[in-house]
């Protein structure tokens, strides 16, 4: 490991000198526009510009997922390590998706969840040449569509679930925050409570129950819902809209939320908790409320003694990075909870993640990429192979 | 009218996608190509267009031996940004000092004629906000693979930008369609082949640039289009699609003021063409008026009429190239 860690602040610099071509990779990636279920454009220039930097396999695998394979010198006898990053985003394919370079910022939406992991995974190849790199595994860098929101994390499972044989250890690219460690997913339930009021013609809509109002009386029962700390748990109330006149009573709204617990058990209780709430409220005001379950994970962790997690912190520390943990209900669930280690890190430093105007900082992106390789080489050198 | 250039001139830049046999092009015929981004205060779009020509077309492959950006004056941080990223800067104004200086994208491209070493030039428009590496090979591509074209110009669909956010899927390319094809239908039918006349992406080679005259401002393209077809031919001349290509949407008042320069460098070229005779001065400035406080208020718009002779010309610019004056 000391070999490894000798060598990373050397990288900075180095990948530095190509940082056209990793910004290239960014902006053309990230300027087409990838709403989840509708990344088909975002597919192809994904695949497109792992081949112009000359992985040696490139293909979209099963369910439209693309993937570039770097071969390893050990020919198929090591498992091959991952590098992943979801390739949907929250922005409408109408929102002018269109980046802008500065000094050391690059702005637009989008550029940080999750453009710029795009624009990296895409230039591994061209990095590895540059940093005269070779490893034993195959490197696989798939782009995951079907990701985020009601993308449920589907193109990921099917990648997994597909995959003919074992893997040894996968990294998880995502566009902030630097020094970001994830290596454990706490359970989750996200669900979403509809409330649907008929409507009707005339007088009579006056007295109808306010589809809004139902949604309160449920938001104030959850938040009356006493919750552990130990296991640690909480209910996020996420998103609602309803209504369509400031005048006229609401017939329909909707409410989304996320159970999150260290505990599967006491998620589990939450859920039927809340499904109590609604059908008590539903029933007690005559309309119809439901509740629907959008996903549900199991927890899944890292131990913070198990060598990938003290080599990633390693890593880390040698590039002047201070690890910052917290759960991660993304990409990284998924590997956990199939017993594959692996990591959640940040690339680099930025604001807006989630606005039409996010920006993301270039210089401190090197040290990230720097970090990705250090980690891919720790896994290379086997510490998930115990 | 020969209607035979529309289909065997006209190409789409998937045809150029190899871009290693574009580069096997160049150097069996041993040449140096240069990109020149004419600007001014585009400080939002030049970061983006250098930074994705160098990656693809000279790092990635050896087509494009330099990137030069030529700068009328920037306020904002365009310089900085372009210097930044490794483009070689020039301010329009110390190029050829000894010569009275003006401002305008031809001023840019004709000095650029004198800075760049290529013996192809590609003039991109420093605005595009979806810049792709297609506009500079695509361009090339003609140019390469062919013993007889010696100028392309783009043609693309154009979508405006009509706000911060949101993109209009069709529009653009009003003073084509009002001005210069109807000017072009009138006097030169073969041109209105030409899909895009004013269209700011163009390359050509130094021999034939060199030799034509420059207007200072917007009616360069014009001028260039006009001059090329008339001295060497419309087979000289190819289009390329290059699909797709996003701009700043302008008001019609600043498309009024581009289309009064268009239209006088159109009326002065086929004057000395002998096509018209014109009896009476032509005025330099566009008149336009606004509503100020319930009064109408004329908006004077003076446009330099100067226009660059052939730089090869110039004493300075032979002497450099090793040419001779005509």
């Amino acid at each position: 490991m000391d070999q490894i860690l000798e060598k990373l602040p050397g990288f900075v610099e180095k990948i530095k000198e190509i940082q056209e071509v990793i910004i290239s990779n960014i902006v053309l990636i990230g300027q087409v526009p990838a709403p989840t279920h509708y990344e088909d454009a975002r597919i192809e220039i994904f695949l497109e510009r792992l081949s112009d930097a000359q992985a040696d396999y490139c293909a979209t695998a099963d369910f439209n997922i693309p993937t570039g394979v770097i071969r390893g010198s050990s020919d198929g006898f090591r498992p091959p390590i991952f590098v992943v990053a979801h390739l949907d985003t929250f922005m409408n394919a109408d929102i002018d998706h269109n980046y802008i370079i500065q000094k050391n910022t690059i702005i637009g939406p989008g550029i940080l969840d999750n453009s710029l992991s795009l624009g990296v995974l895409a230039s591994l190849p061209v990095i590895f040449r540059h940093l005269d790199l070779k490893f034993e595994s195959d490197i696989v860098l798939a782009g995951v569509p079907q990701s985020i929101g009601k993308g449920n994390l589907q193109g990921i499972k099917h990648l997994i679930d597909t995959w003919d044989g074992p893997i040894r250890g996968a990294v998880i690219v995502e566009g902030e925050q630097l020094g970001r460690l994830n290596y454990y997913s706490e359970g989750i339930i996200r669900g979403e409570i509809t409330c649907n009021v008929t409507a009707t013609d005339g007088w009579e809509h006056r007295y109808k129950p306010n589809a809004i109002l139902i949604l309160n009386k449920v938001i104030d029962e959850i938040l009356s819902m006493e919750l552990p700390q130990r296991p640690l748990s909480r209910i996020i109330i996420g998103k609602i809209n309803g209504g369509f006149k400031h005048g006229v009573i609401a017939y329909d709204a909707r409410l989304g939320f996320e159970i999150q617990s260290d505990s599967e058990e006491m998620v589990n209780r939450m859920h039927d908790e809340i499904k109590d709430i609604v059908n008590g409220i539903g029933h007690e005001n005559h309309v119809s409320l439901k509740l629907h379950i959008i996903s549900n994970r199991v927890p899944a962790k890292l131990r913070y003694r198990h060598p990938l997690v003290k080599s990633t912190v390693a890593v880390m520390e040698t590039l002047g990075l201070q690890p910052t943990t917290d759960s991660s209900e993304s990409e990284l669930s998924i590997f956990l909870a199939r017993n594959i280690p692996a990591v959640t890190l940040g690339v680099t430093e930025g604001k807006n993640v989630h606005r039409d105007n996010a920006s993301m900082k270039i210089k401190p992106m090197f040290t990230g990429i720097a970090q990705i390789i250090g980690v891919l080489m720790a896994i290379d050198s086997g510490v998930c192979d115990e | 009218m020969n209607d035979r250039w529309l289909k065997s001139n006209t190409f789409h830049h998937a045809e150029f996608k190899d871009i290693e046999q574009l580069v096997a092009a160049k150097e069996r015929r041993q040449l140096k190509i240069s990109l020149c981004l004419p600007t001014l205060n585009e400080e939002k779009t030049i970061a983006k267009e250098i930074i994705i020509m160098k990656s693809e077309l000279m790092t990635r492959f050896p087509l494009l031996d330099e990137i030069v950006v030529v700068d009328s004056g920037s306020t904002d941080n365009t310089i900085d940004i372009a210097k930044s990223y490794g483009a070689d800067v020039y301010a329009a104004k110390n190029i050829l000092p000894r010569l009275e200086n003006f401002t305008g994208k031809g001023e840019n491209l004709w000095k650029a004629l004198h800075i760049t070493a290529g013996d192809i030039i590609i003039y991109l428009d420093a605005d595009i906000k979806n810049i792709h590496h297609r506009f500079a090979y695509a361009l090339l591509g003609p140019l390469l693979m062919s013993d007889h074209i010696k100028y392309t110009k783009a043609f693309y669909d154009r979508p405006i930008t009509i706000d911060q956010q949101k993109i209009r899927a069709t529009g653009g390319g009003r003073v084509t369609e009002l001005i210069i094809r109807p000017l072009f239908a009138l006097f030169f039918p073969e041109l209105t082949q030409i899909l895009q006349p004013l269209s700011g992406e163009y390359a050509g080679y130094r021999s034939l640039l060199e030799k034509i005259p420059f207007p200072i401002g917007y009616g360069v393209e014009t001028s260039l289009l006009l001059d090329i077809y008339e001295r060497w031919g419309l087979d000289v001349i190819a289009q390329v699609d290059l699909d797709r290509r996003v701009h700043r949407n302008q008001d019609t008042k600043a498309l009024g003021r581009m289309a009064f320069v268009i239209l006088k460098t159109f009326l002065e070229r086929i004057e000395s063409m002998e096509k018209i005779k014109i009896n009476t001065p032509l005025f330099h400035e566009m008149i336009q008026y606004k509503l100020t406080d319930g009064e109408y208020e004329a908006e004077i718009h003076k446009i330099n009429p100067s226009e660059r002779p052939p730089i090869i010309s110039v004493s300075e610019y032979c002497e450099k190239f090793n040419r001779y004056p005509e």
